[in-house]
């Protein structure tokens, strides 16, 4: 089954009669695994150094007073006077110590990730936004989303007609998108934990992704955009796992630019043409073509092979529990088919014989006593 | 492009899901808010997310009950891809439940759903029984009786 073409909406929300044809990287292998790996990479390389200080713990004379005093060996702060002097120093279970193997801005924050690992995980997470059952499972709200891939025609962007954020509100809500947008507002919650201390304080969902070509889109809608909460915008020659796949998790809901999505198929290419921006870029290409279980086994290949089912409907039942024939009429039916008339024939409680039985005639008493 | 196979999504979201509500009590049951999720237990069977063909009853609104089938040719158009039949409150029990497997099961959609439509069906529509108020208790003893 094929869908090859997705129908560009208008601005205003209608249907129009425009179709395009879907890009080839949506046919993409969808890779939870590699997307996961690469994102956990990539979310990394964002983060800031941070450590203790150098001097933390160490900012003290102390040494260690030798055995013969019948106290520890740790180094003990010098002098007297003070409650400090005698406690014990440097150590990471001593009070105002130093913490144990301190942090140092030298650690490895940052993460190679292989380039075609990137590109495969972004192509997956691309495929992956066109599929509805993933959206809902992501959790965005798309009951009123016409159509995944969402494609809205270019027009409505032209010549910077989005350019406040009324304006792009109310594009969103045009073309099905606002549910998701309300979503996010309600969803600004404090976050639990430090983060709030960290500049982290809230924490709210991510809504939809606007994927726009800014070659032809303009970049006015970034401004107009970026003001609405879980909106985010995104050129589409310079796509961004993190986005596309918040949390590592597939299924974000995109809005594209009808030029945006066209340009799909320049920027990825397909699994035999390269890339036309992308150096030595071939897309991925599925490993099976039916991923479909049931439709595998219920195919005529694999069901003129298999041999007929024994027995047809009826099989005798292994392992069943024995029935008592004389308590189980209709088990005793298949033991003795005669039962069935004798219990309608009432046979079971019939006298055998009728009345009393008649006296001999006298002649048979004379036969018998003939001599 | 390719419609997604049921399985494949089910792979992908088995662990991870907006509508799977993971506890650690009860020895880790998994539930499910899908509301085409007849038993909303969080399982292969039973997920309608995941499923091209699915089964939900809620409740109606004004009593009754409300029969959601899955469209499977429409499974990219988020907006229109439920079919929503409500039988109402007045139906009988009997014909709701009759009603229920005439549109789903009887016609080859999803007979592996039938019981379990029907008693959620029947579930509903018993919950939506007005509450029988407890009997006056028996006043017990003379004393009592004399009193009251």
């Amino acid at each position: 089954m094929s869908r090859p073409t997705v129908t560009i909406i208008s601005g205003s929300g209608e249907a129009s009669k425009d179709t395009i044809s879907v890009p080839n990287v949506f046919k993409a292998p969808i890779r939870p695994d590699i997307v996961h790996s690469v994102h956990t990479g990539m979310n990394k390389n964002r983060r800031q150094p941070y450590a203790v200080s150098e001097k933390a713990g160490h900012q003290t004379s102390a040494e260690s007073w030798g055995t013969g005093r019948a106290v520890a060996r740790i180094p003990r702060v010098s002098g007297g006077g003070t409650h400090r002097a005698g406690q014990a120093a440097f150590g990471n279970m001593c009070r105002s110590g130093r913490m144990f193997a301190p942090t140092k801005v030298w650690r490895k924050w940052h993460q190679k990730i292989n380039l075609n690992q990137k590109r495969f995980a972004t192509a997956s997470a691309i495929a992956a936004s066109s599929s509805a059952a993933l959206l809902m499972a992501r959790g965005h709200n798309v009951s009123t989303v016409p159509e995944v891939p969402l494609v809205v025609s270019s027009t409505a962007f032209a010549d910077g007609a989005i350019a406040k954020t009324s304006a792009a509100l109310a594009l969103l809500r045009a073309v099905g998108a606002g549910a998701d947008v309300d979503k996010v507002k309600k969803s600004k919650k404090l976050r639990a934990g430090k983060g709030k201390l960290r500049g982290r304080r809230h924490t709210q969902r991510r809504g939809p992704l606007v994927i726009y070509n800014p070659d032809e889109d303009g970049k006015e809608l970034v401004t107009a955009f970026r003001n609405l909460p879980g909106v985010e915008t995104s050129s589409v020659y310079s796509l961004n796992l993190l986005q596309l796949a918040p949390g590592g998790h597939l299924g974000r809901l995109i809005v594209w630019t009808s030029s945006a999505f066209s340009a799909l198929d320049k920027v990825y290419g397909t699994t035999s043409e390269p890339s036309a921006l992308k150096k030595d870029f071939l897309l991925p290409s599925t490993i099976m073509k039916q991923p479909d279980l049931s439709k595998i086994i219920n195919s005529s290949d694999v069901q003129k092979v298999l041999r007929p089912v024994r027995g047809g409907a009826i099989t005798k039942r292994t392992n069943v529990q024995k029935k008592n024939p004389l308590r189980n009429f209709q088990v005793q039916l298949r033991l003795n088919p005669y039962a069935a008339t004798f219990s309608k024939n009432k046979e079971g409680s019939k006298k055998l014989n009728e009345g009393k039985p008649t006296r001999a005639p006298d002649s048979f008493v004379e036969q018998i006593h003939e001599n | 492009m390719a419609t997604f196979s049921s399985d494949l999504i089910w792979e992908i979201t088995r662990g991870n899901s907006a509508t799977l509500v993971k506890r650690t009590q009860a020895g880790g049951v998994s539930f499910s808010r899908d509301q085409l999720n007849l038993k909303n237990k969080y399982s292969r069977k039973y997920e309608g997310l995941v499923a091209d063909k699915a089964i939900g009853v809620q409740p109606g609104e004004e009593g009754g009950v409300v029969l959601l089938t899955k469209k499977a040719d429409k499974a990219h158009q988020p907006a229109s891809y439920i079919q929503t039949a409500s039988i109402p409150a007045k139906r009988s029990t009997r014909k709701t439940y009759a009603a229920i497997i005439n549109s789903t099961a009887g016609r080859n959609y999803r007979s592996d759903l039938r019981s379990d439509a029907v008693a959620r069906a029947s579930a509903i529509r018993k919950s939506q029984k007005p509450v029988k108020a407890d009997k006056p208790t028996k006043v017990r003893g003379k004393k009592a009786k004399t009193e009251a």
